[in-house]
């Protein structure tokens, strides 16, 4: 195969011309590349590192660095002496016209063969993150294995270079332009997890009755921490897709469903939607919104009213196994709570959530409860009711 | 067709020279395959078993699947003995090759080792299906569940253990997107071209043939259909294995339940469904009515009805229905009929309490309505009965008599009578309804 080497190091010369200089004149050895470093610790740029050796002349000498077919940031690049530190100084940098390249005049104040490492900021080469998960069959853990996939556009091969994450040992691999390389770089058998059943009443359909013929979902996650307890905890685990799996008991896995995760520190949580349960039924309903009106202008209008609110929510589980559903309400506005039949956790003034602990199925069929909860919402203004606002 | 191929690659190391010779050793062959096929999405999880010849050292192996839809990231191969000798360093998809991957594999065993090479696909689905056949009293059904598998992968996958999942999974992608990429990940910097929406008229119709090839060709045995919960979902194992090549689908009976009690429901609501009646037919996923094993997955039911003792049928009509929990209720809409009447007629009208402002415009008052409801069932069999009335307001009180059954406030604003009626007969009852209006709202206690 052909490789694609379209980077190139032409030291020039300086061949003294007139001071008319008609072009540039482009000469001489062509350093090879030597130890190359892929960089891929910031995901929002990709750094190489390459040492060269340049034979440097006393005097000035005028290094030409160009490329072509690739994409350099060219205010990036850098270049080091790294064995004559002192004694070889860069002077200054040009850019020629209209060309991928630029231009190092270094002084040396002897001939040396020069390491020096260049490093520069390459578009379209960079890494991928993807998780693979397989639960057991309990769901209590899961086996976690995460790839890293190397994807190279960048319109250059390397050969053989130094891979480095921002965590792990660097190691060695070689990648071509227009490849890609998945590789496994974690494994974490064993890591607990805890599934969770959300049932938020902003966001899914309140009487599934009303629906034809369609179920509503109730979404369902796991919650995976990433600390040392959870055989994890090392190093943050970066944003990617993950695909869940599930033992099934028959030497085999099925497929749960797929999320992708953001960035997780350590000691936080990771959480993937895997799919819907449709085993677990929430009808909420308004059984009660009346108005009481608190003050009348000289007109007689309706200008401050207060409201005496109740909404039920019946949850049903169909499970033959217990769940915790977390449920979310909101009420917009300032309120107080009158009564309400179960505990709750204010999470902000608008938001109210509620772990409701749901046994399984019994023989005299699905285990229900019912949230009940009756509210005054005060101090509204005609026409100028707080809407529901939900940050998330 | 088989389009997924697997060649062996050997390195051998050439003294010498540095570059290495890549030798073409085996193809091995796919010893079993299993399909896990969801419905809720396009896709199916397939694992197969093949044996390898590997040599102590570097071994190559290619996996390719021109004209498949297959999904390459979801690739993956696990070795099912001397996993600890056997170290997958990676796998490459090459530059300017498409639809091929290339498993570098470091092994310090030579000989066979069973490996096992899981990948999602898109192409294969199944539905299911129902046929319903009511007794001449209408008082019980025969229920017949079928599945449907179809296969339009592009692969033929002989004799393979067949599996459906029932559950709505969450994924991100779709297969059949990821299967088309010119690269598996894509490209750094460019977002994948979002999958253009499917023609789906050109698949309904395609799908439409491939059913009815299928209803032609009879299912040869009936085979067992074991079900077990996993997480959400429920798995569906057909006994034995399943050759559905590319193209054909194949239906299989899932259940086959007799004397399933059903209760004829009958609902009227005007705010939904008009000024006529609508013909429900409701059972329950339990015990009780002969079900109740397993939650019964979605799909089309057909009723028809028995007729004289020849065994005749006549066609009653279909409803698709939605997912049904064990223990749940199942109510099937038939659509609407003439042979059952719900009639509200409102038989008198007046408004009182008024209130006045300070200018002495009217800023108050009650409206009272009588209403009279008839119900008239004209059919031989016992109905069920199930009236909603919506008010307009939560400002209301109501006083129900006759024979207005069970009363149920549903909602704010909506209330339910349910009556029971015999065979050909009919039930009155009256109810006054008293709304609060402007000012008089607030003096409405609940």
């Amino acid at each position: 195969m052909n490789g694609k080497r379209n980077i190139l190091m032409v030291i020039v010369l300086l061949l003294i011309c007139s001071a008319i200089s008609q072009g540039r004149i482009k000469l001489v050895a062509l350093p090879e590349r030597a130890a190359t470093v892929i960089r891929l610790d910031n995901p929002q740029a990709t750094l190489i590192e390459e040492e060269r050796v340049l034979t440097l002349q006393k005097g000035l000498n005028k290094v030409d660095f160009s490329w072509k077919g690739v994409s350099i940031d060219a205010d990036s690049i850098r270049l080091r002496a790294l064995e004559h530190t002192d004694k070889v100084t860069l002077l200054s940098v040009s850019y020629p016209p209209n060309e991928a390249a630029l231009v190092w005049d270094i002084s040396s104040d002897s001939d040396y063969a020069e390491t020096v490492r260049i490093s520069y900021l390459l578009s379209n080469i960079d890494r991928l993150i993807t998780y693979k998960a397989v639960a057991d069959k309990a769901e209590t853990f899961v086996d976690l294995k995460s790839y890293l996939v190397l994807r190279n556009f960048s319109g250059e091969d390397f050969d053989k270079a130094r891979v480095l994450l921002d965590y792990g040992e660097a190691f060695e691999q070689g990648i071509d332009h227009e490849e890609t390389k998945q590789m496994l770089f974690l494994k974490s058998p064993k890591v607990p997890i805890t599934k969770v059943w959300k049932f938020d009443a902003a966001l899914l359909p309140w009487d599934p009755e009303k629906l034809e013929n369609q179920n509503v979902g109730i979404p369902v996650s796991y919650r995976i921490v990433n600390e040392a307890k959870s055989n994890l905890g090392e190093f943050a685990l970066w944003g990617g897709k993950a695909r869940l799996f599930q033992d099934d008991g028959h030497e085999s896995t099925i497929f749960l469903g797929e999320d992708t995760t953001g960035l997780v520190p350590v000691g936080e949580k990771m959480e993937l939607y895997i799919g819907d349960s449709r085993d677990i039924v929430v009808t909420q309903r308004q059984m009660q919104d009346t108005r009481v009106v608190t003050h009348k202008n000289n007109r007689g209008e309706a200008v401050l009213y207060d409201t005496d609110e109740q909404i039920t929510a019946k949850i049903e589980n169909f499970k033959d196994s217990p769940a915790m559903l977390t449920m979310i309400q909101h009420i917009p506005g300032q309120w107080d709570m009158e009564n309400c039949n179960m505990k709750y956790e204010k999470k902000d003034a608008n938001t109210l959530e509620f772990e409701i602990q749901l046994p399984a199925r019994s023989q005299a069929g699905p285990a229900v409860k019912e949230l009940k909860m009756t509210y005054h919402r005060r101090h509204l203004r005609p026409g100028a009711e707080p809407e529901l606002q939900i940050i998330r | 067709m088989k389009r997924i191929t697997i060649v062996l690659l050997i390195l051998m190391a050439m003294t010498g020279v540095g570059r290495a010779k890549v030798d073409l050793v085996t193809l091995p062959s796919r010893d079993t395959v299993q399909l896990t096929i969801y419905n809720s999405a396009d896709m199916t999880l397939v694992r197969e078993s093949r044996a390898l010849t590997l040599k102590d050292g570097e071994n190559k192996l290619q996996f390719s699947w021109a004209n498949t839809l297959i999904d390459p990231t979801s690739l993956e191969m696990l070795p099912k003995a001397n996993a600890d000798k056997i170290d997958i360093a990676n796998l490459t998809f090459p530059p300017r090759v498409t639809n091929l991957g290339l498993w570098n594999i470091e092994s310090s065993v030579s000989g066979k080792v069973p490996v096992e090479i899981t990948y999602l696909t898109s192409g294969l689905s199944w539905r299911a299906f129902y046929m319903g056949t009511l007794t001449e009293d209408e008082k019980t059904m025969q229920l017949n569940g079928y599945v449907v598998v179809t296969n339009n992968s592009g692969e033929d996958y002989e004799n393979a253990q067949t599996r459906l999942i029932v559950g709505k999974v969450h994924i991100l992608d779709e297969i059949a997107e990821l299967a088309r990429r010119q690269y598996p990940y894509g490209r750094p910097g460019v977002v994948p071209m979002p999958q253009a929406t499917p023609t789906a008229p050109m698949e309904d119709q395609r799908r439409a043939r491939v059913v009815m090839e299928a209803l032609a060709e009879m299912p040869s045995g009936a085979k067992e259909v074991i079900k077990e919960g996993l997480s959400e979902y429920f798995l569906y194992t057909i006994e034995g294995t399943e050759t559905i090549p590319n193209g054909w689908s194949k239906r299989l009976l899932s259940f086959n339940v007799d004397q399933v009690p059903v209760i004829n429901l009958y609902k009227y609501e005007e705010e939904r469904y008009g000024p006529s009646v609508v013909r429900f037919l409701s059972f329950k996923n339990d015990k009780e009515h002969k079900l109740g094993e397993t939650p019964i997955p979605g799909g089309m039911l057909k009723v028809y009805r028995g007729v004289g003792d020849q065994g005749h049928l006549s066609y009653t009509g279909q409803s698709s229905f939605k997912y049904i929990p064990v223990d749940e209720d199942v109510e099937l809409n038939l659509g609407t009929v003439d042979n059952l009447v719900v009639e509200p007629k409102v038989m008198d009208f007046k408004t009182e309490n008024y209130r006045f402002d300070r200018r002495d415009n009217v800023s108050g008052w009650d409206e009272i309505h009588t209403f009279k409801i008839e119900v008239r069932n004209t059919r031989d069999i016992n109905v069920k009965v199930e009236i909603k009335r919506n008010f307009n307001t939560q400002y209301w009180d109501i006083n129900n008599s006759g024979d207005f059954g069970a009363f149920e406030k549903v909602n704010l604003n909506t209330v339910k009578f349910t009556l029971d009626l015999q065979p050909r007969s009919v039930k009155k009852f009256e109810y006054v309804l008293r709304t609060y209006h402007g000012d008089r709202e607030a003096d409405w206690r609940p």
